[in-house]
């Protein structure tokens, strides 16, 4: 098996620059046991995509060998700068860029200095892989390519990864519901914003738990429409098509709010 | 301080190709051209300005995206690489500005009188968007002229087109007041593409003009219909359709800075001045001017008491800065 673990966790930079505030303490608290549980799983790589990375051209690969720096979030400014520190595993993600293009949709690999770098994928790395031991294969999130197509592209990457005879962890980084406060809220109150998204959240959640992906499948697109899911769900399409379609159940290692958006950090069974 | 005014609008659209095509020492990789007939207009558009001797530059970005609220830059110097996360092949410019966080935060605080979430943006490591940058510099590549950043809260996207724009419409009059009450002579920019239907496949070239042309007919007719209505000054009728044409032609004023723009300068139905039209991997793209002092909206600028008109500008602002 070329997956050995596979996470849904948010992006939000919310949870990284607060982490004691206490409705995000359960989020800060599942990605510890996520970071556990990937470390434990000691992959070669990480497949890395998070909606925040925003193409719209073509497939984009991120192919610089280290990226490092202090990012300031578009919204959350006041919170602080994000510094980041990541390895990427160039060859991989060449051979990505190549294997994707073969199967015929438009990639391209980026190397350059000081190339932005989402916050989703700086809070992701930094709270599953503190210590940087994993290096990354990023990509990114093309706004015309569906869920098949995400699916399809993650699903060749993974076997590239195979033909280096590299085990990865997979991660789509991005959020549940969308509905968000749009004014200033109490942080320390901060929930998710309307009930509807909390109840689609959660019937969502014990589908995955239960590893019920013929329900899934059948109520995602419903789902992502009325709970205004971050960019459709791609994020899960993406793990989904790494992990090569199908997964026994998951552990949900934490669940609650990002600015009333929805949020969690998830591990399936592989 | 008071009796500030606006004293000119421009569309100032910024695909980052442009500053590629002209080939500037703040961009990283170079072109052989490209993009003439917009980088021809935005020099127009350079002259004019120089004449008006404006105090600020204030503009509204789409690429600033803050999902809480309307920002504002509010650190003095900003400076740094901005790397088009789109194009990085085309955009990788060093900047440095000034700005002017007096009137910045004035127009926060109007703002959030009218009942809009407004916030500034204090942290000296951001990073200015390319957005914001590309319109800057094709306007004003000099960078003398201080400026006033302002995001783009995604409620046309998240609410409906129209309750977002409504937005806009305040913070227009927010910002205006704003303006005003500070006495700066101000030019708004707003950084704004007409029809946004693109190609998905760049050209080996990016600068091969044989390559470019709208992407879209029904697109491109839709822009000569606004483009057409602008020069006559019809901005009512502009208003009235514009969410059919944002719905149609996938218009980026729909992030709202055309809306911002028009309601600062209280909509006048005055004949925009078209310095130029092009396609820019096959989006619409039209450089066009307002001008409040030539039309006797606004009081033309007192002559400055020596040197280049930038060095006026430069000095009323050390003034206020004071
Ligand atoms: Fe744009």
């Amino acid at each position: 098996m070329t997956a050995v673990s596979a996470f849904l966790v948010p992006g939000s930079p919310l949870h990284l620059l607060r982490p004691d505030n206490p409705p995000w303490r359960p989020i800060i608290a599942g990605f510890e046991r996520a970071a556990r549980a990937l470390a434990v799983s000691r992959p070669d790589a990480i497949l890395l995509y998070s909606t925040q990375w925003i193409a719209v051209l073509d497939a984009l690969w991120q192919a610089r060998p280290r990226l490092t720096g202090a990012h300031v979030d578009e919204n959350w400014h006041d919170l602080g700068d994000m510094p980041f520190d990541i390895r990427v595993d160039t060859d991989l993600a060449h051979a990505c860029v190549k294997a994707v293009k073969a199967a015929g949709i438009s990639s391209k690999s980026v190397d350059y200095d000081q190339f932005p770098i989402d916050s989703g994928t700086i809070v992701a790395t930094r709270l599953l892989d503190p210590d940087g031991r994993f290096p990354l294969v990023m990509a990114a999130n093309n706004l015309y390519h569906d869920a098949a197509t995400t699916m399809k592209m993650a699903g060749v990457a993974a076997a590239t990864a195979r033909a280096q005879n590299k085990k990865v962890a997979v991660v789509g980084v991005g959020g549940l519901s969308g509905t968000v406060f749009r004014e200033p809220i109490a942080i320390e109150q901060d929930r998710i914003a309307a009930e509807s998204d909390d109840n689609w959240n959660r019937r969502v959640l014990r589908l995955l738990e239960k590893g019920e992906t013929g329900q899934l499948d059948g109520r995602i697109e419903e789902y992502a429409r009325e709970a205004r899911v971050d960019m459709g769900f791609k994020h899960f399409a993406w793990i989904r098509g790494a992990i090569g379609g199908r997964f026994f159940g998951a552990r949900v290692h934490g669940y609650g709010p990002a600015h009333g958006a929805g949020a969690a950090v998830i591990e399936f069974r592989l | 301080m008071a009796n500030g005014e606006i004293i000119a609008g421009f569309l100032a659209p910024h695909p980052p190709h442009l500053v590629y095509g002209e080939n500037p020492p703040q961009n990283e990789p170079k072109s052989e051209g490209g993009w003439e007939q917009l980088r021809w207009a935005y020099e127009r558009a350079r002259k004019s300005l120089d004449e008006l001797q404006p105090d600020v530059l204030l503009v509204h970005s789409p690429h600033w995206i803050t999902q809480v609220g309307h920002h504002f830059l509010g650190v003095r110097h900003l400076s740094g690489k901005s790397v088009d996360p789109i194009f990085p092949n085309l955009f990788r410019y060093s900047f440095e500005l000034e700005v002017d966080v007096e009137l910045a935060e004035a127009c926060c605080e109007k703002a959030a009188q009218r009942g809009l979430t407004a916030t500034m943006m204090r942290n000296p490591k951001f990073r200015v968007d390319y957005g914001t940058i590309t319109t800057l510099h094709m306007i004003r590549p000099q960078w003398d002229i201080p400026i006033v950043g302002i995001s783009a809260n995604n409620s046309p996207y998240y609410l409906t087109t129209e309750e977002g724009l409504d937005e806009m419409d305040t913070l227009g009059k927010a910002t205006r007041e704003a303006i005003e009450a500070t006495g700066r002579r101000a030019v708004l920019l707003a950084s704004n593409t007409l029809c946004h239907w693109h190609f998905h496949e760049e050209p080996d070239t990016p600068e091969d003009m044989s390559r470019e042309h709208p992407q879209s007919y029904d697109g491109y007719k839709w822009d000569m219909r606004i483009i057409e209505l602008l020069r006559q000054g019809k901005t009512a009728e502009v208003f009235r359709i514009l969410p059919q044409f944002i719905d149609e032609a996938f218009a980026e004023v729909k992030s709202g800075a055309f809306t911002w723009m028009f309601a600062a300068m209280g909509y006048p139905e005055l004949p925009g001045e078209l310095h130029g039209y092009g396609t820019v991997i096959g989006t619409g793209n039209a450089v066009m001017e307002w001008n409040l002092v030539k039309a006797g909206l606004a009081g033309a600028a007192a002559p400055p008491p020596a040197g280049p008109s930038v060095a006026g500008a430069r000095e009323a602002y050390a003034g206020a800065m004071r």
